[in-house]
């Protein structure tokens, strides 16, 4: 069983190779400035990243007349998707050091990933001598202050492109944190921005580099994200502030420093290992790194924006499309705007069509989708449902302005009109409704004619019928207590059902007793054992209970002739009935314990008993 | 002498209900006939207010939602009228003028609308009441066959009686929960979206105009998750919409 196990391991794992590989045949290659404007001596970094392959040669120097570029920095990392594929990524980092002003164009440079060489895109960097346009660091130029500079273990800089912006305007930044990498980082807060009047996006990705500033090592902690200027008027941003707590070489180590330092105080047998071996251990310390801060003028957008300005600022582009192409009057068009490009997307509103009129226009609903860690480049779209009230050979051209800061001025993106096909004929006007109104018009007051539309019709003066609750019948009070009514009925309908029930029972236990009890006394008749009053006693008793079952009457109200009627006796034996029970009293009153009864008067009875059928 | 206890309680009644009617609904007509003068001055917010202060008291009226409404349109709030007017129909399904001005008031705003199920076609939510009262009275004419009769045709009848209340009771359960039930809604604001989660940056999932039907399936706190015109489900702030039933 397991070295199956291991065999399907084994499988997967190459399989997900082979995946790995196959990926590596549709490699690509992105490359993306930092930032795409800085200043003289202002450096820029260039990132290139390689997708899908394990393997590939950049070049180490990027030849541009006027910029110095090198390869700084590799990485490679691997992503999984899933289970069975694994996506490597290779990412170059280049530092650009402009030498000149001008605009300078990279030209796309040939990797070399596996079989195949990829190109990079063209890009653009503009360089600006004047120190408004350049990058500005919260820090001194471009070598960091470090934090408690004797001991250079740590610093925190803010990297902004600019120093003039126009309100609204989204701009850049790069919030960087460095630690001396002879320290070891034991925890850290993400670092915070101070100022006002600006907003700022949240902080992008975390990333991690090693850069050797001043001739020293640092791991530096970037995070991009962009600001925005609610207001005009001159701003501080800044300072980022982070704590940290680190484990740094311990201080007073005893290792003197020479009058001449060869290795400008990174001497490496300074080390405290060498004199203090426990040293390593190290000291733990809790450091607050805060950054300069940085000035930032914003100036107020220029007058004349367009009708179609809603605050965007940026560089966009549009495009519009419209579907279906062919409707009635009536029916809803969708209409889908995409504005892509850079800028402030949380102020891009909807375009609006050029012109309405003959148009109803539903709400839009948006989509962003961003290209970036910040959200300061992608895509936005807007989805816009229309329907036109009458023929319409096309939809209006869609129209969207904004404020470009690099060329100063408002512009305005126009789409095409889109030719439809519109069928039908305009819908009806709202109802001109002709009843009487129930009370007076209010639409003949002359207050109120001027504002309102004819078609409405006027208030009812009269309140009406007063209801207290909204609530369906049955969710009503009222409706239940009305049950009980019929409840009530059903209850006594019920009770009286059951009392003539029980009567009908009682009637059948009664008739059931009578008929139990005739069966004894016949038998004890029938065995003819008893003395005279017993037996003649007995014998009236069963002819009385013979004439009740008969009758439903109380067996003691039932005498000689009663029986002789029920039972429709005739002469000779209504006779004998009578003789039977006035044997009965007979025997019973006078006392007599054995009366001359003879045995034939005995089998006469039961003979007239037997006979008598109910 | 019974009779004559019978009459003195009677009159007592009257009497007492008589009183209260007058005493209660004295101060909210006069509340109502300002609203009115308000809304015949032109001042819609005035005519509003007063008219809210009404059925803020708890006694309403076909009318009073009627001319609520119209005074809403007035003021430029398609939205409460769309939604007062059918608080009028739901008082008053026939309510004719409120039936004409909603209709104007849908035109204006392109207000989305809920579809009805094939029931609901065919059997009016006003019929709540009529099927409600028909499930009651079959009920208790199959409990009075069913005591009554010892007999075979009598207990068919009170059977047939039983299925027809059970008729009605399910009828009356699937209108009230349908697209005109005691969920329906309207959306009171201008620009409000559906969207997939309680968020506003959430993808939206309908832009709903107000005057726009909803049914609220549930509310929670900032956020009412509801079932939509295009029968898709989504959240909608919740001071972005009101029920229709009080």
């Amino acid at each position: 069983m397991r070295p199956l196990v291991l065999i399907k391991i084994a499988l997967f794992l190459i399989g997900a190779l082979i995946i790995a590989d196959a990926r590596a045949e549709s490699a690509s290659v992105t490359a993306a400035l930092t930032s795409s404007e800085t200043a003289l001596g202002q450096p820029v970094q260039l990132e290139v990243k390689i997708k899908g392959t394990t393997n590939a040669t950049p070049p180490q120097t990027i030849a541009v007349d006027g910029l110095q570029i090198a390869l700084t920095d590799t990485r490679r990392s691997f992503e999984m998707h899933g289970f069975s594929s694994v996506e490597s990524t290779l990412s170059y980092g280049y530092t650009i050091m402009p030498m000149k002003a001008g605009t300078f164009k990279i030209p796309p440079q040939p990797i070399r990933a596996g079989n195949t060489t990829l190109h990079t895109p063209e890009l653009t960097l503009h360089v600006t001598d004047g120190p408004n346009r350049g990058m500005a660091r919260g820090n001194q130029g471009a070598t960091p202050n470090p934090f408690a500079g004797e001991d250079k273990l740590a610093f925190a800089e803010l990297v902004v492109p600019k120093k003039t912006a126009y309100v609204g305007e989204t701009i850049p930044v790069v919030l960087r944190i460095g630690f001396n990498s002879r320290t070891r980082v034991l925890g850290r807060e993400p670092p915070n921005i101070g100022g006002q009047g600006f907003t700022m996006q949240k902080l992008g990705q975390e990333d991690r580099n090693l850069e050797t500033i001043g001739g020293r090592s640092y791991i530096v902690y970037s995070y991009k994200s962009a600001v925005s200027a609610a207001r005009t008027g001159s701003f501080q941003l800044g300072p980022i502030e982070t704590k940290a707590v680190i484990l740094a070489p311990r201080r007073g180590s005893g290792v003197r420093r020479m009058p001449f330092d060869p290795f400008d105080g990174d001497d490496p047998f300074a080390n405290p290992l060498f004199s203090d071996p426990f040293s390593m251990l190290g000291e733990r310390r809790e450091v607050t790194v805060k950054s300069e801060t940085i000035p930032l003028d914003v100036k107020p957008l220029p007058p004349g924006a367009p009708p179609t300005f809603t605050g965007a600022v940026g560089n966009f582009s549009m495009t519009a499309d419209a579907n279906p192409k062919r409707v009635q009057v009536g029916d809803p068009i969708t209409v889908k705007v995409e504005i892509a490009g850079r800028g402030n997307f949380d102020r891009v509103s909807a375009p609006s069509l050029s012109d309405e009129s003959g148009w109803h226009k539903y709400p839009p609903s948006a989509n962003f989708k961003q290209d970036d860690d910040v959200g300061i480049s992608g895509t936005k779209t807007f989805e816009m449902v229309v329907s036109p009230n009458e023929r319409k050979p096309t939809l209006p051209p869609v129209t969207f302005s904004y404020f470009d800061p690099v060329k100063e001025k408002y512009v305005t993106l126009q789409s095409q009109a889109l030719p439809l096909v519109v069928e039908g004929n305009a819908p009806p006007g709202p109802p001109i409704v002709t009843t009487t109104p129930k009370a007076s018009s209010a639409a003949s007051s002359p207050g109120a004619t001027s504002q309102q539309p004819p078609q409405l019709l006027p208030l009812v003066r009269e309140p009406g019928k007063i209801v207290h609750s909204f609530a369906p019948l049955y969710a009503q009070k009222e409706f239940w207590l009305a049950q009980v009514f019929p409840l009530v009925i059903a209850i006594g309908l019920m009770g009286w059902r059951i009392q003539r029930v029980r009567k009908s029972n009682w009637a059948a236990i009664r008739a059931a007793g009578f008929q139990r009890e005739t069966d004894e006394l016949l038998r004890k008749l029938r065995r003819d054992v008893l003395p005279p009053p017993e037996y003649f006693s007995d014998a009236s008793r069963v002819v009385q209970l013979k004439t009740a079952l008969k009758q439903n009457i109380e067996p003691g109200v039932v005498d000689a002739d009663t029986a002789a009627r029920v039972f429709a006796l005739d002469k000779e034996r209504s006779e004998r009935m009578r003789r039977l029970f006035a044997i009965s009293d007979e025997l019973r009153y006078s006392g007599k314990a054995n009366g001359s009864v003879s045995s034939d008067h005995r089998r006469e009875a039961l003979e007239l008993i037997e006979s008598l059928r109910p | 002498m019974k009779q004559v206890i019978f009459a003195k309680l009677g009159m007592l009644l009257f009497g007492w209900a008589l009183f209260t009617t007058v005493w209660s609904a004295a101060p909210n007509d006069a509340q109502f006939e300002k609203a009115n003068s308000d809304y015949v001055a032109g001042n819609f917010k005035e005519a509003i207010s007063d008219y809210n202060t009404v059925v803020q008291s708890g006694e309403w009226s076909a009318n009073l939602f009627y001319n609520l409404g119209n005074a809403y349109y007035r003021a430029g709030d398609y939205g409460h009228a769309i939604l007062n007017y059918e608080r009028a129909l739901r008082i008053e399904w026939q309510h004719p003028e409120a039936q004409a001005n909603l209709r104007i008031a849908r035109d204006e705003t392109h207000g989305l609308e809920l579809t009805p199920s094939l029931f609901e076609r065919y059997v009016s939510a006003d019929s709540i009441g009529a099927l409600t009262l028909a499930a009651a009275v079959l009920f208790w004419l199959a409990v009075a066959l069913v005591v009554l009769s010892g007999r075979r045709p009598l207990l068919v009848s009170a059977i047939v009686c039983f299925v027809l209340s059970g008729c009605c009771a399910i009828a009356v359960y699937t209108l009230v929960h349908g697209s005109r039930g005691q969920a329906l809604a309207v959306i009171v604001r201008n620009n409000v979206e559906a969207r997939v989660a309680t968020a506003d940056t959430a993808r939206t999932v309908l832009a709903l105009p107000p005057g726009s039907e909803v049914l609220i399936v549930q509310p929670r706190g900032d956020w009412t998750y509801a079932q939509l015109p295009n029968d898709q489900r989504g959240w909608i702030p919740t001071d972005a919409v009101e029920k229709i039933q009080l």
